[in-house]
């Protein structure tokens, strides 16, 4: 029995080719003079054999383009979109002046975020639009936030949390949050959407407490989704 | 896809040794859109791939792919080649998707039917891919093994489901998952041991159940 557990335990590694030649010769003799263990062998052989063969998963659309879109939004630049879509191959290059300004301008956008939060509106990063979340529809409550759109405008900071020491500790780190800014100001959730959880704790409740001017549409105010990527590390400004 | 796009995608494969994928990232960073664009393309199958495997769902999955390249192009400029750029990429995949996964849990518990395994849609298509010759039997027991698989998978643990995918779908090392994944080595095997061995379990008790 102790026999078979070992054997089992290094099945994993035996597969890989990892175990130094006299375990494996083990393990091999195991296999072959236990009925038990040479099942179990061949029945992970084929687990782990039908999951690497198994078909690659194929988006219906283009995802270039969506991303191109999406650029375009955060960019307000028209350049990139056109060059993400599907003709871009056969395209010559249309606004290669635009190019490197919208790249910039998402720079600066990040500085602006870090370092002069108190006046400037939030820059969101991100606008998504609120069909590609699936059935239910944005209503503008907490639970269902509605993200910034031409009809919506963007939540301003009335006070900025103070994370500039949080920063320092991300280092290289970068993080992408999205904050659902409540109707009266408040930060009713903050997320992690992308990042290093460990680190990101503190500067999330930080966020937490920042208050704001609510965002509003048609007057109204709403609760309404800002996606920001936080970063402390300068990026490179493209050469132009 | 079409014909010219696959012969390109043939053609960087081929020739993808680090100075192209260099130069790529190099162009890109000087705010070369058309490098951007070669790059999402060179990438986007397996970004999509990766992430629906991840998440059990292609919705989600397309969404998830498009964040994904939004978040490299923001990032670019610090990628310090000190990994490839491919597994710079899984790590961005791996990382949103554990991420989206929880958040999506938190915010949409109240919805009825979980996602657990693919659409009879997706099902379908995927049998579709096999060979032209085969009858309708075989095809039909090709559509139960992808279902089989993607709802095994989707019973492991997010972290075990991760290793398993990127050793035995995507073909990376031990040592660059552990650097993917930013854990120890070590940590890669015995995860992929428990994975391998959880999946194992997961499709022999499927059988058995029939
Ligand atoms: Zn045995």
């Amino acid at each position: 029995m102790i026999a078979c557990m070992r054997a089992r335990r290094q099945l994993s590694a035996y597969m890989d080719g990892n175990l130094e030649a006299r375990p494996a010769r083990r393990v091999a003799l195991h296999l072959d003079a236990c009925p038990a263990c040479g099942a179990r062998w061949r029945s992970l052989r084929s687990a782990v054999a039908m999951l690497a063969e198994a078909p690659r998963l194929e988006c219906r659309d283009l995802i270039s383009t969506r991303v191109g879109d999406r650029l375009e939004v955060e960019t307000r630049s028209a350049g990139l979109a056109l060059i993400l879509r599907p003709t871009w191959k056969a395209r010559p290059l249309i606004f290669p002046s635009l190019i490197p300004a919208a790249a910039v301008l998402v720079v600066v956008l990040g500085l602006a975020f870090v370092l002069d939060r108190d006046h400037d509106p939030l820059p969101a990063v991100v606008t998504r639009g609120a069909e590609s979340w699936g059935p239910t529809a944005a209503s503008g409550t907490e639970s269902n936030p509605l993200f910034l759109s031409a009809e919506v405008s963007a939540p301003r900071v009335r006070t900025a949390a103070p994370i500039n020491d949080l920063l320092a500790a991300l280092g290289e780190e970068s993080l992408f949050v999205e904050t659902v800014v409540a109707r009266d100001g408040s930060v009713s959730t903050v997320t992690l959407l992308g990042g290093d959880s460990l680190q990101a704790g503190p500067l999330l409740e930080a966020l937490r407490h920042e208050r704001f001017e609510p965002g509003r549409r048609h007057g109204r105010p709403v609760a309404v989704s800002l996606y920001r990527l936080i970063s402390r590390t300068d990026v490179h400004a493209p050469v132009t | 896809m079409a014909a010219g796009e696959f012969a390109l995608r043939s053609a960087e494969a081929l020739a993808g040794g680090a100075s192209l994928e260099h130069g790529l990232v190099e162009q890109c960073r000087r705010g070369d859109a058309q490098a951007f664009a070669r790059l999402v393309a060179l990438h986007e199958g397996m970004v999509f791939n990766l992430a629906a495997r991840l998440l059990g769902d292609p919705e989600e999955a397309r969404d998830a792919a498009q964040e994904v390249f939004l978040q490299v192009y923001r990032t670019l400029g610090r990628f310090e080649g000190r990994s490839t750029l491919k597994t710079w990429i899984y790590r961005i995949v791996v990382n949103h998707c554990r991420n989206r996964q929880r958040w999506w849990r938190r915010r949409r518990k109240d919805r009825s039917c979980p996602i657990d395994a693919l659409t009879p849609a997706d099902e379908a298509r995927l049998a579709e891919h096999g060979p032209r010759a085969e009858g309708p039997e075989e095809r039909l027991e090709r559509r139960e093994r992808a279902r089989a698989v993607q709802s095994a998978l989707l019973q492991l643990s997010f972290e075990h489901r991760a290793v398993l995918l990127l050793r035995e779908v995507e073909g990376l090392s031990c040592e660059e998952i552990a650097g993917t994944l930013s854990i120890a080595e070590g940590t890669v095997k015995s995860r992929l041991s428990r994975a391998r061995d959880a999946l194992r379990g997961s499709l022999a008790g499927r059988q058995e159940l029939q």
